[in-house]
């Protein structure tokens, strides 16, 4: 085996899951919403009517319509990070600002709510 | 030109030893990381804002601690740490915060 | 309707408080804008009605309640609370002698500010001071004893309206204050205050529980939850409602659990007591 071959497959090996990497990874919505009815991360149900989701409360506004709603997903990602700094008396908690969720939680929780 | 070689590979052997040692946590590590967790998570108790999840944190860095497993306790005395923080962040907003949820 | 107008009207004229020179703190002001929110904000619910909690916010829970009410879950409570009120001290002396009137319909004064100790009083801390004071070990606060004696208690003085006063002292002013702030104050990973929930959120769900509205809710306490399946002092529900935003419970009968109490009380006055009751 030649140095060279050797590189070429490397780099090919590289294209290939760097170009994975840029399609939505399949299960992607199942964890999003995995996360997002999860008591102990997003919690979302607590408050929010989710379809799919059991027993919600409805403290705050059913989740539907979203892509439609929210055409820029950076309102949604900062509404779930501290929507205190829109609402001072938001019951809406600091998700990201309180430790609750971090970026990458909350971007998958978005990918999730926008195919709501 | 064996003494090049030899002292190259020394200085790569030390470099990577030191590496090495600077990514694995000691005790003395953690010891320091549950330390300034502690010191928040009182400060928090003293404003009477202790959260739940700071106490589930510190709990699971001494249990890692005591299974050997330092860079588990250092990451779990660390998140501690910042959640201790938020919370005392939380109490010093409020301070003032909490007046304008008044009823009127 | 009218005897009620009238015993709410000579309560808050005879407990018109002086106005302090700066910052004035004025539970009378505050006493009638937090009665006016809630009242405007649920035009049909009978004033009386809110010490009801959930019940009062919702027509479906409410059926349930009156089954459960036909067999009133509290009962043995009661009568366990009023056995052991009964029973002597080893010193011969029992829970009665520490309390006016033998400690029969009384619970609509408390909690009351002590001027002597300068703190809250609340009926938990004065059964367990009377049972100290007489040589006998104290209750833990969230026990099942504690709530058969409140539960006694409060039973004694069923319909009478609260009657919480706040005397003429700084220090009194203060304690109601600090209770009114820890109202408000968020609290927990959560960020919730009290009033997120019970001023901000009365009727809502959180799942699939209804929240009761601030107005009158000490007035139904203690309660015998059904989720709990036995009896929930008031220190217990502070206890669980911190830990539910993830705060770290506070000991039982904190200076601030007890001015939040004589906080939430006060603004009950004129409002029946309703207790022991049974919650969802």
């Amino acid at each position: 085996m030649t140095g060279g071959g050797r590189i070429a497959r490397g780099a090919m090996a590289l294209a290939m899951l760097l170009a994975g990497a840029a399609l939505t990874p399949p299960g992607a919505q199942a964890d999003g919403q995995k996360l997002a009815f999860d008591r102990a991360k997003g919690n979302c149900l607590t408050c929010h009517e989710i379809k799919g989701g059991p027993a919600p409360g409805n403290l705050g506004p059913p989740l539907a319509d979203m892509k439609a709603r929210f055409p820029d997903r950076k309102e949604l990602i900062a509404i779930i990070s501290d929507e205190t700094k829109r609402n001072p008396l938001t019951v809406m908690p600091p998700f990201k600002r309180n430790l609750i969720l971090n970026d990458k939680e909350i971007e998958v929780i978005v990918d999730f709510l926008q195919t709501l | 030109m064996r003494t090049r070689t030899l002292i190259r590979l020394s200085v790569i052997l030390s470099v990577v030893g030191l590496t090495t040692a600077a990514l694995a946590a000691s005790a003395d590590d953690f010891k320091a990381a549950l330390a300034k967790a502690e010191a928040a998570n009182k400060q928090a108790g003293a404003l009477k804002n202790q959260w739940t999840t700071t106490k589930d944190e510190l709990k699971a860095a001494q249990k890692a601690a005591a299974s050997g497993n330092f860079d588990e306790a250092v990451k779990h005395a660390n998140q501690a740490e910042a959640l201790a923080k938020a919370s005392i962040a939380q109490s010093k907003a409020e301070e003032t915060a909490w007046t304008a949820a008044i009823v009127r | 309707m009218l005897r009620q107008i009238f015993v709410a009207a000579v309560f808050v004229l005879g407990t018109a408080q002086p106005l302090l020179a700066d910052n004035a703190v004025d539970p009378n002001a505050d006493f009638k804008a937090f009665r006016e929110y809630f009242t405007k904000r649920f035009p049909k619910v009978p004033l009386n009605d809110f010490v009801n909690g959930p019940y009062s916010m919702d027509e479906g829970l409410r059926n349930q309640w009156k089954s459960i009410e036909e067999f009133p879950p509290y009962e043995f409570a009661v009568e366990h609370g009023k056995e052991r009120f009964a029973k002597p001290f080893k010193n011969g002396k029992t829970l009665g002698d520490c309390f006016p009137n033998k400690g029969i319909g009384i619970r609509q004064n408390y909690p009351y500010f002590d001027t002597k100790s300068g703190e809250v009083i609340t009926l938990e801390l004065a059964l367990n001071q009377c049972l100290e004071a007489n040589g006998e070990k104290p209750l833990d606060y969230s026990s099942q004893d504690m709530a058969a004696l409140t539960a006694y208690m409060a039973f004694t003085s069923r319909g009478k309206p609260f009657d919480i006063k706040i005397p003429n002292d700084p220090r009194a002013l203060a304690a109601y204050r600090s209770g009114e702030q820890y109202f408000y104050t968020r609290r927990g990973q959560l960020n919730f205050s009290c009033a997120s929930c019970h001023v901000q959120n009365p009727g809502g769900h959180i799942r699939t529980e209804v929240l009761a509205p601030a107005l009158g809710i000490l007035n139904a306490m203690p309660i015998y939850r059904s989720t709990w399946e036995n009896m929930g002092t008031i220190t217990r529900r502070f206890r669980t409602c911190n830990s539910q935003v993830r705060g770290v419970p506070l000991p039982g009968q904190d200076v601030l659990y007890r001015n939040v109490e004589y906080y939430l009380s006060y603004m009950g006055n004129g409002l029946p007591i309703s207790g022991p009751s049974a919650r969802p």
